[in-house]
């Protein structure tokens, strides 16, 4: 009973935030003085009419509403901030429910994998190479996601280390392991940040979505068809890369930035109030990134041959680029695309169908 | 076994931050923390009211169910202490409790935060009583010394009062028939939830 109303009471105030924070503003505008003078004036009448009832000032005591206090400080003139007892209850639904799907999600690729295997190519690999990723963009890609891999981890162990590994391991050995992840995750967060732009600003272009790719939407890329004879239309990114960046790097990963500064540097005066939020919204974002990252990380490693070289390595072969990105290859060919800089001869591991 | 309690009698207090200066003194907290302050609501005008807060070691208290390495633990007398080789300094317990009881010591640049630090009820840490090492980092351990909290103890117009909740219940009560006003025991309400529902043993209080 008492943990449905906390539930309840937990949604309306998001969305009550999230709808509110233009509200808020407006609601602060009339707080001018004219209805102070009028409540000190209302105050002066109930002490003469009723001296024994204070009721008017015991009403403030649970608004939240700024006081006076010597202490000087962020919000030390609150009494009681009541929203605190709902981030507490949203927090745990929203990481339960969240967390839960991240492992349901891993035992559903898990089982994709056995039932589908690695797609493999069809035909056999030329030994001509196309330059996929220049050095540069796969800087881009690795700083982004090596720093993006750490602070998932590290944000894991922080929001469910207390029910999972605590117990396994121990008061003490868990907190030097929470120390760690919260610092590698403090001082990480801001160095994704500024990796993530570059990623952004040098990938943005290839990533425009195109007509084409409602055909691979319509098929899901084939991914369905065991036997891998489904094709579908692709340029230098398929649709589901490009939704993905989209999503997973452009807005998920922007309002993890966004919320993560806020929750890092609190020496700006921010309230509570708006720490619970971004809290909130962090952890819901940061959650269903890592879902998303899980996909991502599935296709680029074991569920793609070859997906994993041309990021590593920054070259592909052309029967690799005519099997799974068609129109960027026919560019490639016919020269609208440049063709990048042949590898130096020992680029490719032997024995790799590149 | 009593359940420690705080209650301001808001009729009583004359704004003068004894308590405030007591505790700081007491525990020699450091800058820029504040265990206790004291809100006036309505400042300068007619009926306006002092209370002095601090942790009010709730019943079901906030900080301790957020702390993502469990380093809260209630004592045998209701009193809620943290272990701070365990805290990281995360700020949850900052985020979740009302009273804005926990603090942070600024540690480093761009407000990094250290260990938390709040009022212990003058009951000191996980260390053995009284030592150096427990002075150090939660202050000075009266309970264990068979004395009330210093903000209380020190209190010139008795509007503070801490010890056994039952006692300080009697007090009040006391107090109210007299003045015939003058009810509200601030804070109560949120801190310990309604009554009848007040458990003092502790909640899982082992720890490493």
């Amino acid at each position: 009973m008492a943990s449905l109303t906390l539930k309840r009471a937990a949604g309306a105030w998001l969305a009550a935030l999230v709808l509110g924070l233009a509200a808020s503003a407006q609601a602060q505008s009339p707080a001018a003085n004219p209805p102070e003078a009028d409540f000190a004036k209302q105050q002066q009448a109930q002490q003469q009419s009723q001296p024994l009832n204070n009721q008017p000032v015991w009403k403030e005591v649970r608004s939240g509403q700024a006081q006076t206090s010597t202490v000087r400080g962020r919000e030390t003139n609150v009494l009681i901030q009541s929203q605190g007892q709902t981030w507490r209850a949203a927090r745990v639904t929203v990481s339960t429910a969240l967390g839960g799907l991240i492992a349901a999600l891993v035992l559903v690729l898990f089982g994709y994998y056995f039932w589908r295997g690695s797609i493999e190519l069809h035909g056999a690999p030329t030994g001509r190479v196309i330059e996929r990723f220049s050095p540069a963009k796969r800087i881009a890609h690795w700083s982004m996601g090596l720093t993006f891999v750490a602070l998932g981890v590290t944000g894991l162990i922080l929001t469910f280390g207390k029910s999972l590994l605590l117990p396994i391991i121990g008061y003490t050995l868990f907190s030097w392991l929470a120390t760690l992840a919260k610092n590698v995750h403090n001082f990480t967060g801001p160095v994704f940040s500024v990796a993530l732009l570059i990623f952004i600003f040098m990938y943005a272009k290839d990533n425009l979505p195109k007509a084409y790719d409602l055909q691979w939407m319509a098929k899901f890329g084939g991914m369905l068809d065991r036997s891998g004879n489904t094709h579908v239309p692709s340029g230098k990114f398929n649709a589901g890369e490009k939704g993905l960046f989209w999503s997973l790097v452009v807005v998920v990963s922007l309002v993890l930035v966004v919320t993560g500064y806020i929750l890092n540097f609190p020496n700006f005066d921010q309230t509570r109030e708006t720490m619970q939020l971004a809290n909130i919204v962090h952890l819901v974002a940061a959650l269903l990134g890592i879902a998303m990252a899980c996909l991502h990380i599935y296709m680029g490693t074991v569920g793609m041959k070859g997906a994993l070289d041309a990021m590593r390595y920054g070259y592909v072969d052309e029967t690799w680029a005519k099997e799974h990105h068609g129109l960027w290859y026919d560019d490639v060919m016919s020269g609208k695309v440049p063709r990048g800089t042949e590898p130096a001869a020992p680029t490719l591991p032997q024995g790799r169908p590149a | 076994m009593a359940r420690m309690k705080f209650l301001c009698d808001a009729e009583r207090c004359i704004e003068c931050n004894g308590c405030v200066t007591a505790c700081k003194q007491e525990h020699d907290i450091p800058w820029g923390v504040n265990r206790r302050r004291v809100v006036t609501i309505n400042d300068g005008v007619p009926g306006e009211r002092s209370i002095s807060v601090a942790c009010m070691h709730c019943s079901d208290a906030p900080c301790m169910a957020v702390c993502p390495v469990d380093c809260f633990y209630k004592t045998e007398e209701g009193v809620v202490l943290h272990d701070k080789d365990l805290c990281i300094g995360c700020g949850y317990c900052f985020y979740a409790c009302p009273f804005g009881a926990p603090q942070f010591p600024q540690a480093g640049a761009f407000g990094v935060r250290g260990k938390m630090d709040k009022c212990t009820f003058c009951a000191g840490g996980p260390e053995a009583n009284n030592t150096a090492d427990e002075y150090k980092k939660y202050g000075r351990n009266r309970l264990a010394e068979g004395k009330l909290p210093a903000c209380a103890e020190m209190c010139a117009t008795k509007a503070l009062l801490g010890g056994d909740g039952d006692v300080l219940a009697d007090i009040y009560r006391e107090r109210v028939t007299k003045r015939g006003k003058g009810a509200d025991v601030w804070g109560w309400g949120t801190a310990y939830g309604p009554p009848g529902q007040q458990p003092a043993a502790p909640a899982g209080g082992a720890k490493s």
